[in-house]
């Protein structure tokens, strides 16, 4: 009886529900996961790196138009959505951590915080979207590169607004009026090229976001597993791959905030 | 086989679990740098701006590679996964640059534009 006993704690301990039968040990699984999901985000590292290419060049080729379309941006906004998601990278390796120490609720509590956190960050950007559609800073048709200064300057109630289209002759002066730095392209030459600069903005960001909204998709369900008590000290694997995907969203967020927010702001 | 296999992992043993003050540091050491990104951009600093901007995301990128992600306590075989993707990734970078900053180094043939006045006889 007592030998029966012996034998199944034992063999509860060496072979644990989670080791699949191609592995030997837990940490031999847990590094081809680690290993595994590294390769995916190599692919990720690389998909983002095309479009990082892009910039350079385009920033290379148009700088002027694109200092002058950073600044379209919300500093604010953009700050404050930094630190929401660096706090959700710590909230996310709080919530390995607790899948690691075996602690059921800190894990729950952790990762829902982290998709609190990766929500916020979503709001903020649906309202940088919005100011975008409604300053016609969204590339295409509509786009209007002009449309901001004549707002500031109907608000002030010194110019009758005037659109490119109209009179493109207007158009100078009223950008005459708004800037008072010295540009080296024409408003007909910043209204094609920033364009470029909001495509390569709405792509990354956009982008980024939809790693977001994967990542709080998949956090969801990790939730609900370690909800229902599956994970231990010993597997705790599908928690430690969402964060290394989490902190790789993190990570691309770094980069694009120096690069898209602050690309000219000393003047 | 299957005890070779084992041993060869007997010496990882339990993951390695990191103090909660580490994560708390990592963090604000990030938050401050991304004060000094910010204060940086408004410091001209000609050239150098982008070059401050890049070497602050970079060590942000590696703070966060190491610690949050563990990549510090993995095996040598996964941090040589993850320094063959960001050596791809240079070279992606590198080389485009390389390839269109050097477009103009080689003597062109004069254009020929139907467009332009300045046409060839």
């Amino acid at each position: 009886m007592s030998n029966a006993v012996a034998h199944a704690e034992q063999h509860a301990h060496t072979h644990h529900p989670e080791l699949r039968h191609h592995f030997d040990t837990m940490p031999q699984q847990k590094e081809a996961a680690v290993i595994g999901m590294w390769v995916f985000l190599l692919t990720e590292i690389l998909f983002f790196g095309g479009l990082f290419v892009a910039y350079m060049i385009y920033r290379v080729w148009y700088f002027d138009a694109f200092a002058e379309a950073s600044r379209r941006l919300s500093l604010f906004w953009g700050g404050l959505n930094t630190a929401v998601l660096i706090g959700s990278s710590l909230t996310m390796a709080m919530a390995v951590r607790g899948a690691q120490t075996n602690k059921r609720a800190a894990t729950v509590n952790w990762l829902i915080l982290t998709m609190i956190l990766g929500c916020v960050f979503l709001g903020v950007k649906v309202i940088e979207y919005q100011d975008k559609f409604a300053n016609y800073e969204v590339p295409g048709p509509s786009f209007n590169w002009l449309a901001h200064e004549q707002h500031e300057a109907a608000a002030g109630g010194e110019h009758p607004s005037t659109s490119l289209g109209a009179g493109t002759a207007a158009a100078p002066a009223a950008a005459g009026e708004g800037e008072h730095r010295n540009l080296s392209l024409t408003p007909e030459q910043l209204q094609r090229t920033t364009q470029i600069y909001f495509s390569l903005y709405f792509t990354m960001t956009g982008l980024h976001a939809l790693h977001m909204i994967i990542g709080i998709g998949l956090m969801s369900v990790i939730t609900w597993m370690a909800w229902k008590g599956k994970f231990d000290e010993q597997y705790y694997t599908p928690v430690e791959m969402s964060g290394l995907y989490w902190h790789f969203v993190d990570i691309v967020w770094i980069f694009l905030f120096p690069l898209l927010y602050l690309v000219e702001r000393h003047q | 086989m299957s005890s070779e296999h084992a041993h060869a992992h007997e010496s990882h043993g339990a993951a390695h679990v990191s103090p909660v003050s580490l994560y708390v540091t990592i963090f604000l050491a990030l938050m401050v740098l991304t004060g000094v990104t910010v204060a940086a951009a408004f410091v001209n600093l000609g050239q150098f701006n982008f070059l401050v901007a890049m070497i602050i995301a970079c060590f942000k990128a590696s703070l966060v590679i190491w610690y949050f992600m563990h990549v510090k306590y993995q095996s040598r075989l996964t941090k040589l996964t993850v320094a063959t993707g960001l050596f791809f990734l240079a070279i992606l970078l590198s080389m485009m640059l390389i390839d269109y900053s050097s477009k103009g180094f080689t003597p062109m043939p004069p254009r020929v534009n139907p467009d332009s006045e300045f046409q060839r006889p």
